[in-house]
């Protein structure tokens, strides 16, 4: 119980006859950083407030280290929430929301707070409400880095930043897992995930279709392979993992390959090759797959 | 505008948006209609029986003179007759009532709504922001153009006279206007819904208060010509049954439509006039904690609201002598006005009566406040708060601590300024007479408050609704039993027939502990519902 962060059980969430969230069963680790993705409508956002508590399961429970996540006064003293949508008191400024969220949560470090202010270029001088999107989302994010709770939930935290400061957003992830901070992140960006995350999590209606590391997660996938040989071509056919055999031009093959190379090694130990290019899948590509498959399950 | 797309984007978005704006304001403006228009038809048909008795009418006809009277209640004129005595009854409460329903509607579905950034996407599309905000006022002023008819059509049926009819339901229907666009132009110069609303109510007060000292002191009776409220007093349905100040409103509506769609044309979207554009040095105050948070968002509005009802208890207190002398000089006079429902006889009496009516503008404080906390909850502001180790009772505790404390204030701002207004004038009334009179509505303020706040707890839609049940809609409900004569439990339903008239006499103790009872009891069952239900983005 002690080393995970989050953990839901059954969660379900329905809005009259929608399904928003249907039977998530989940644990994210202390210390690491977990990636939560899936198309638009997913279900992402509705997982993240049930487990800050922001709505009720219809089914099911989440406990963040262990606290049952109802209980906000106590879980919450154990995270940072940056929301989707970051709406700000229009009157105050950056510099005095940084200074209330402080002054209501569970403690935060304010030499580092300071450091990420310069590091986004956020200009806390100026009141909210004339805030751009990205500027929203960066006190946003500046308040929840500067914590020292042991768990941070992002839910498309970089959706409005330039390239610029979504590589600082990366850092400052890179930052808060080096402190030991577990980060749970619900992104779109994939490039963003496959950058800072350990493990991911696709969500498709409502549904997880997958919880694996990236790795694993591109074992399971095909890669492209394309040969170069002399000649007569290969005969490949009827090898297992083994599909969408075409030809690339005079000399050249190209299939697909799923699982364990070794069948493929063996069918072409007779031919004559004079070079061969694996490609792995691109994380884009995998969830393609994922999001374009039929109903899973 | 090119025929490739017109098949795929509605065929007129203008439309389109018009059709969402009226949807917006029919539940409500439906209500106010039929306020505005049934209550005046109760009157009106029950005028016979009240004024069955000659003398009763001939003794509210010589109050005229009173300049006091006039002050407070309005000229009281045209009172031989059904029409005259419902405008003179109900009319200045209808006004008031139309008029902040007005204002409250069109900032809400404005600026509130582009405070929300509901309309980033509309104006990304064929409208302008100049298009979309005329499109909203229009909206909203067809509640008081169909009240005015209304009220019109009601008082023919009720068998008044045709001139007093028209002239009552134009001119209530043009004032209805007239706010519509002072909310219009307030919110296109702040670029916040408070202060657009603020400003406005402001507005409206400042105009009731000048109608007020133009009808009572004589020399100044030329201010009338300046006030909403005033140009309506003119107008004098049922008696005069002048048209002239309705029109002289109707330009002045215009003008004020007229430069709220030329700033509309000028400036951005979710900018203002007065746009805080630079940076400032962080003020911390009341930045510690959730309950001083709520102070702090609070601090603004309650100077406006304590500037409004310490003007209008102040003008009560001033008034007040020259009242009570008046009456004891016709003690007949008093013995009418007690009829009427008016216990005017000493300084106490009268300011008893007056403190009653405390409870409308400190429950609307109430009520507002609670507004703009589900404001903030739907617009997303509450979810940085809501993620913090803060539990989900003590977040609305908070607000309801931080507005009861500002309900207590605004309270004893207006004893202070009773008393205030009675030892400048050379009366005779204690400090802690006026603070008791002006506390003992507290429980009826808390009941508001606690409505309001059972409905953020369980139903947030109807925050607005709930909150103006038990002290507009009780104070109406006894205005309404009173005219036309309902059995007793009707009357008893309405937290204000249980109100003493302190300081003339004591508090009632029982009616108070009940009172206070279900409002505590409503608010307990308030933080539950809070704490168990999802919050709403
Ligand atoms: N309060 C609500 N009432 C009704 N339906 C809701 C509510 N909140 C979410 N939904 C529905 O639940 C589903 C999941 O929504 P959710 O916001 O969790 O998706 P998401 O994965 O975060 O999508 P996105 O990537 O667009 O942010 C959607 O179909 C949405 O319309
Ligand atoms: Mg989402």
């Amino acid at each position: 119980m002690g080393d995970s962060a989050l953990r839901a059980d059954h969660l379900t969430k329905r809005y009259g006859r929608l399904t928003a969230l249907d039977d998530l069963t989940l644990e994210v680790t202390a210390g690491e950083v977990f990636g939560f993705l899936g198309p638009n409508g997913a279900g992402k956002s509705t997982t993240i407030r049930l487990l800050l508590g922001l709505a009720r399961p219809t089914a099911g429970r989440a406990w963040v280290f262990g606290i049952d996540a109802a209980d906000v006064a106590r879980a919450h003293r154990l995270l940072a929430h940056v929301p989707a949508d970051v709406a700000l008191w229009p009157h105050l400024t950056g510099a005095e929301i940084l200074h209330l969220q402080a002054r209501t949560g569970s403690g935060v470090d304010l030499a580092y707070r300071d450091e990420l202010v310069q590091r986004f270029e956020l200009d806390p001088s100026k009141p909210a409400g004339t805030y751009s999107t990205g500027n929203r989302q960066k006190v946003a994010l500046i308040a929840a880095f500067a914590t020292r709770a042991p768990l941070l939930v992002l839910d498309e935290p970089t959706s409005g930043l330039d390239p610029l400061m979504e590589r600082e957003f990366r850092t400052a992830v890179a930052t808060a897992r080096a402190r030991g901070q577990a980060v749970f992140l619900s992104s779109h960006q994939l490039a963003e995930v496959e950058a800072v995350c350990d493990r991911v999590a696709i969500l498709r209606a409502g549904r997880l279709v997958q919880v694996a590391s990236l790795p694993e997660l591109r074992d399971l996938h095909r890669s492209e392979v394309t040969l170069t040989y002399t000649g007569s071509p290969p005969a490949l056919a009827e090898v297992s993992g083994v599909g969408a055999v075409e030809s690339a031009g005079e000399g050249h093959v190209r299939f697909t390959l799923t699982g364990s190379p070794a069948p493929v090694l063996q069918a072409l130990a007779a031919a004559d090759i004079t070079a061969l290019v694996v490609r792995e899948p691109s994380l884009e590509e995998i969830f393609l797959d994922y999001y374009g498959a039929a109903d899973v399950r | 505008m090119s025929t490739g797309s017109a098949a795929l984007a509605p065929a007129a978005p203008g439309r389109a948006v018009t059709g969402s704006a009226i949807r917006q304001v029919r539940r409500g403006g439906l209500i106010v209609v039929l306020l505005t228009a049934g209550l005046p038809a109760l009157v009106a048909a029950t005028y016979a029986g009240v004024m069955a008795d000659p003398a009763a009418a001939g003794g509210l006809r010589a109050l005229a003179g009173n300049p006091a009277i006039r002050t407070l209640f309005g000229e009281p004129i045209g009172l031989d007759n059904a029409g005259g005595f419902t405008v003179w009854r109900v009319g200045t409460a209808l006004a008031v009532l139309l008029g902040v329903w007005s204002i409250l509607a069109t900032t809400r579905i404005t600026r509130g709504a582009e405070d929300a950034r509901r309309w980033d996407l509309l104006l990304a599309g064929q409208l302008t922001l100049r298009g979309t905000v005329a499109r909203h006022l229009a909206a909203v002023m067809l509640v008081p153009v169909v009240a005015g008819g209304a009220v019109t059509a009601v008082l023919l049926l009720a068998g008044t006279r045709t001139a007093g009819a028209l002239t009552y339901g134009a001119g209530i229907g043009v004032l209805g206007l007239f706010f519509v666009a002072v909310g219009g132009l307030t919110a296109q110069v702040f670029p916040a819904r408070a202060s657009a609303t603020g400003t406005a109510v402001a507005v409206l007060a400042a105009g009731l208060l000048t109608r007020m000292i133009g009808d009572g002191l004589a020399d100044l009776a030329w201010l009338r010509w300046t006030s909403p409220f005033g140009l309506l007093a003119l107008s004098a349905p049922y008696h005069r049954n002048w048209i002239l100040p309705v029109l002289v409103l109707l330009a002045a509506t215009i003008v004020v439509a007229g430069a709220a769609l030329v700033l509309a044309g000028r400036r951005d979207l979710r900018g203002g006039l007065f746009a805080e554009r630079s940076g400032r040095r962080p003020r911390l105050r009341l930045l510690s904690g959730v309950e001083a948070f709520a102070v702090r968002r609070m601090v603004r509005p309650l100077t406006g609201w304590a500037l409004g009802i310490g003007a209008y208890y102040l003008l009560i207190g001033l008034t007040a002598v020259s009242i009570t002398e008046f009456l004891t000089g016709n003690p007949r006079l008093a013995d009418e006005a007690a009829r009427a429902g008016f216990s005017l006889g000493a300084v106490e009496g009268f300011t008893a009566t007056l403190f009653a009516i405390l409870a409308l503008p400190v429950g609307g404080f109430t009520a507002m406040r609670l507004g703009a906390f589900v404001a903030a909850e739907t617009d997303g502001r509450l979810t940085l708060l809501s993620a913090q180790p803060i539990s989900r009772p003590r977040l609305l505790g908070a607000e309801l601590l931080a507005t009861t404390a500002g309900a207590v204030l605004l309270v004893s701002v207006a004893g202070l300024t009773t008393w205030l207004g009675v030892a400048i004038s050379g009366g005779d009334l204690a400090l802690l007479a006026a603070l008791r009179g002006a506390w003992n509505v507290l429980p009826v303020v808390l009941l508001t408050l606690a409505a309001a706040a059972l409905a953020v707890g369980w139903a947030p839609r109807t925050t607005g609704v709930a909150g103006s049940l038990p002290a507009t809609g009780g104070f109406l409900l006894l205005v309404l039993a009173d005219s036309v004569g309902a059995p007793g439990w009707v009357r008893g339903l309405s937290p204000f027939a249980h109100l003493a008239p302190v300081p003339l006499t004591g508090v009632n103790w029982p009616a108070t502990a009940v009172t206070t009872g279900l409002a505590i009891g409503s608010t307990v069952l308030a933080l539950l519902g809070y704490g168990r239900r999802d919050i709403r983005v």
